[in-house]
């Protein structure tokens, strides 16, 4: 289905119904998926013979991609236009943009439907390689986003280049237990998981980690990540933190499931809970010091996914579906701080920290959703990361690992001083510097008037409202059918 | 002809081959010689490939050998040679250290793995030298990754690294199956191919193809 829409994309030549056409497509694709992925929920189901697989853990995901890829795609229409008023991109730039959006969508859903763990490299490959082209090429050709797309190509290659080795490690496992022909799919993996060889198991889960993990944005390997994120367009940055950290985790977790069973989970627990921490610290770290707040939410990224590993390193039932809830609630506030972020950036030309000032008294609207998204970031209580952090730490005390709680908070509580600090600065100055500010930069500052009310920013704001509230549902209450997808995954994981 | 193979341990000297084209690229001034070096050691896993076929009588193993040898031995070198033309600068390799303390380095690689792979995970393989030889062709990638200035030699490096896995996807498991790897052939074609097309930006945009220029963003 995405392919189909990346096609009519390339084909269209007007600008205004490129858009709308692309969100017509995502629409289409999450009324297709929808019920595919509640009966997934329910009963796994296989198709093409073994190739593709679907229980709930990869519907879990698959909603989360489907439901991204129609918030960005409704979020692109304006900002595409914008872009394209200051003459940043054209016709065929834009083109070219929605084609990749759409080929990158259908890459990411085909890593949450392999059922094979070679197609599933090869998918999440693919990712790489177009998500590349939109960072580098998208549209405006700036020198800084090629740099930034270089590195992340390269670092994320020769990263999966050593995942590559760990599968074959892995088929080698198999071929020991099974004779003759391996095998690589997940079902046939599962079953025969208790027998493999612990100490061959041991090593592929290494390389695995390692590889995966740097697509993931885990600490010692992810330098490309804030480049990337910062120099990308908003929508595709939203994409970006929002869902692709997570289909490159997704591919850690499925391996956890066959690993554990061989080796038991205490290795495999430390590995995560050791790297974690690390992507915590650095990341905390590098938020106190940021100027630039496209970066400071990068990081922010890196931090979250440390997070997120901790709770499935800690494992048990609480672990893992803190692990899980957070994956869900980083879904959703990311992507709205990048979208505000992008609306900051056209409207004050800087992704300066010290060049933005008073956001909330210069755009209620606009200033209100980041001030939410800021504070649901840190984990402040009524917003959702605060449930999963807590669901996390709780299963942190629960296991008794008292150090490791201790830094924890001491991390976020850092994380939560330099993100309040940067993002304080920017909602509350005072408005006059920015004025003046603004004079200084003279024709460099692409003021738009705020009170648009064309269709385009009836849905971009919609958009970014929807996810804002989804937020505060989400931090109140965990829905019912939510709750059970989870725990049904936690099941798939085999988690004790 | 199956003992004829066995008698002259053909399978060992096409490795050490390998090893030694891997090696080679430590040594040379110019990036012309890198891509013929890449170009032969892409023919010998092309012809590593056919030989361990002909001697196990699989299929799928003859298939990979001729993939393997159009799209690496001649598709990406052809490639390379157009992006190195294109790039009209200097041709100079400008390592960050000197050729010899580099080869020291690379041989040192090489003992490391063979004394760590000595008694390590059993190999199906037919020789016994092809796993560490892969690692060994990996580790040298990477190496030279990290030594060069050019952003050329950094993708014929990872180009190595590649060679290299396939190398010891092949020692621990007889090649995986057929769709698989050209699956995986394919995404690397792609990779590439627009690492090439970015690499023409880098000289566009910084009229310089030192990754030296490449270091606003950081922190």
């Amino acid at each position: 289905m995405p392919l189909i829409t990346a096609f009519i994309c390339y084909m269209l030549r007007s600008a205004r119904l490129i858009g709308y056409v692309s969100l017509a497509g995502t629409v289409a694709l999450a009324s297709a998926a929808l019920p595919v992925i509640i009966s997934a929920v329910s009963n796994p189901i296989g198709m093409m013979g073994s190739m593709f697989y679907m229980d709930a853990l990869s519907g879990y995901i698959m909603a989360l991609v489907i439901f991204l890829s129609l918030a960005s795609a409704a979020y692109s229409i304006e900002y595409l236009e914008h872009e394209m008023k200051v003459g940043l991109t054209g016709i065929p730039g834009i083109r070219r943009y929605y084609a990749l959006l759409h080929l990158f969508i259908f890459t990411m859903l085909l890593v949450t439907a392999a059922n094979n763990l070679a197609l599933m490299w090869i998918a999440i490959e693919a990712t790489t390689i177009v998500s590349a082209l939109l960072i580098g090429l998208g549209f405006s050709k700036r020198s800084l986003a090629i740099e930034a797309a270089w590195k992340y190509i390269i670092l994320c290659t020769v990263g999966i280049i050593f995942a590559l080795l760990g599968i074959f490690i892995t088929y080698y496992a198999t071929i020991s237990v099974m004779g003759g022909e391996g095998a690589l799919n997940w079902t046939t993996l599962r079953a025969i998981a208790p027998k493999l060889n612990p100490s061959t198991m041991k090593l592929a889960f290494i390389f695995i980690l390692l590889g995966y993990g740097t697509k993931a944005g885990l600490a010692p390997v992810h330098n490309w990540l804030p480049d990337a994120h910062s120099e990308a367009p908003s929508p595709i940055s939203a994409l970006l933190s929002g869902i692709l950290l997570n289909t490159a985790f997704y591919g850690i977790m499925r391996f956890i499931s066959i690993v554990d069973p061989s080796t038991g989970s205490v290795f495999t627990g430390n590995l995560l809970i050791l790297f974690g921490l690390i992507s915590m610290g650095i990341s905390s770290v590098f938020i106190l010091v940021q100027v630039n707040y496209k970066r400071l939410l990068a990081y922010s990224s890196i931090e979250h996914m440390g997070i997120i590993a901790l709770g499935m390193g800690i494992g048990g039932t609480a672990g893992v579906y803190g692990a899980l809830l957070h994956i869900m609630n980083h879904a959703l506030s990311k992507p709205l701080m990048f979208f505000v972020s992008g609306k900051i950036q056209a409207n004050y030309g800087s992704t300066k920290i010290e060049n933005v000032n008073g956001v909330l008294s210069s755009m209620p609207l606009l200033g209100t959703l980041t001030f939410i998204g800021v504070l649901s970031l840190t984990g402040t209580p009524p917003f959702n990361i605060f449930l999963s952090e807590f669901t996390v730490l709780k299963a942190t005390v629960d296991k008794g690992l008292w150090v490791v709680a201790g830094l924890f908070l001491l991390f976020v509580a850092l994380v939560f001083y330099g993100m309040l600090s940067g993002f304080g600065k920017m909602l509350f100055g005072g408005r006059e510097t920015t004025e003046v500010a603004e004079k200084e930069k003279g024709e460099n500052s692409h003021t738009i008037s705020v009170a648009q009310t064309s269709l385009s920013s009836v849905l971009n704001n919609g958009i970014m409202i929807l996810l804002a509230s989804l937020i505060i549902v989400f931090g109140l209450t965990i829905p019912g059918f939510i709750d059970s997808t989870i725990r049904q995954c936690i099941d798939i994981m085999g988690a004790k | 002809m199956k003992n004829w193979i066995e008698a002259f341990s053909v399978i060992d000297y096409i490795s050490a081959g390998i090893l030694l084209t891997a090696v080679s690229i430590n040594s040379f001034r110019r990036i012309e010689p890198c891509v013929k070096a890449y170009t032969l050691n892409s023919w010998l896993l092309s012809a590593l490939t056919a030989a361990s076929a002909f001697m196990t009588g699989e299929a799928h193993l003859y298939a990979a050998s001729v993939v393997t040898f159009f799209s690496k031995g001649v598709l990406i070198p052809l490639f390379l040679r157009k992006i190195v033309k294109q790039i009209k600068a200097t041709h100079d390799v400008e390592p960050y250290i000197s050729n010899a303390l580099s080869l020291a380095i690379s041989s040192v690689l090489v003992i490391v793995v063979y004394a760590s792979l000595k008694q390590g995970i059993f190999v199906t393989g037919l020789s016994e030298n092809v796993l560490q030889i892969s690692i060994a062709v990996m580790l040298i990638g990477l190496f030279i990754m990290i030594t060069r200035k050019k952003a050329v030699i950094q993708v014929i490096g990872l180009l190595f690294m590649e060679n290299g896995l396939f190398l010891s996807g092949f020692a621990l498991t007889f090649g995986m199956p057929l769709i698989i790897e050209l699956g995986v052939l394919f995404d690397m074609l792609m990779g590439i191919i627009i690492l090439g097309i970015f690499l023409i930006q880098i000289r566009k945009s910084f009229a310089s193809s030192d990754l030296d220029k490449l270091t606003i963003l950081k922190g």
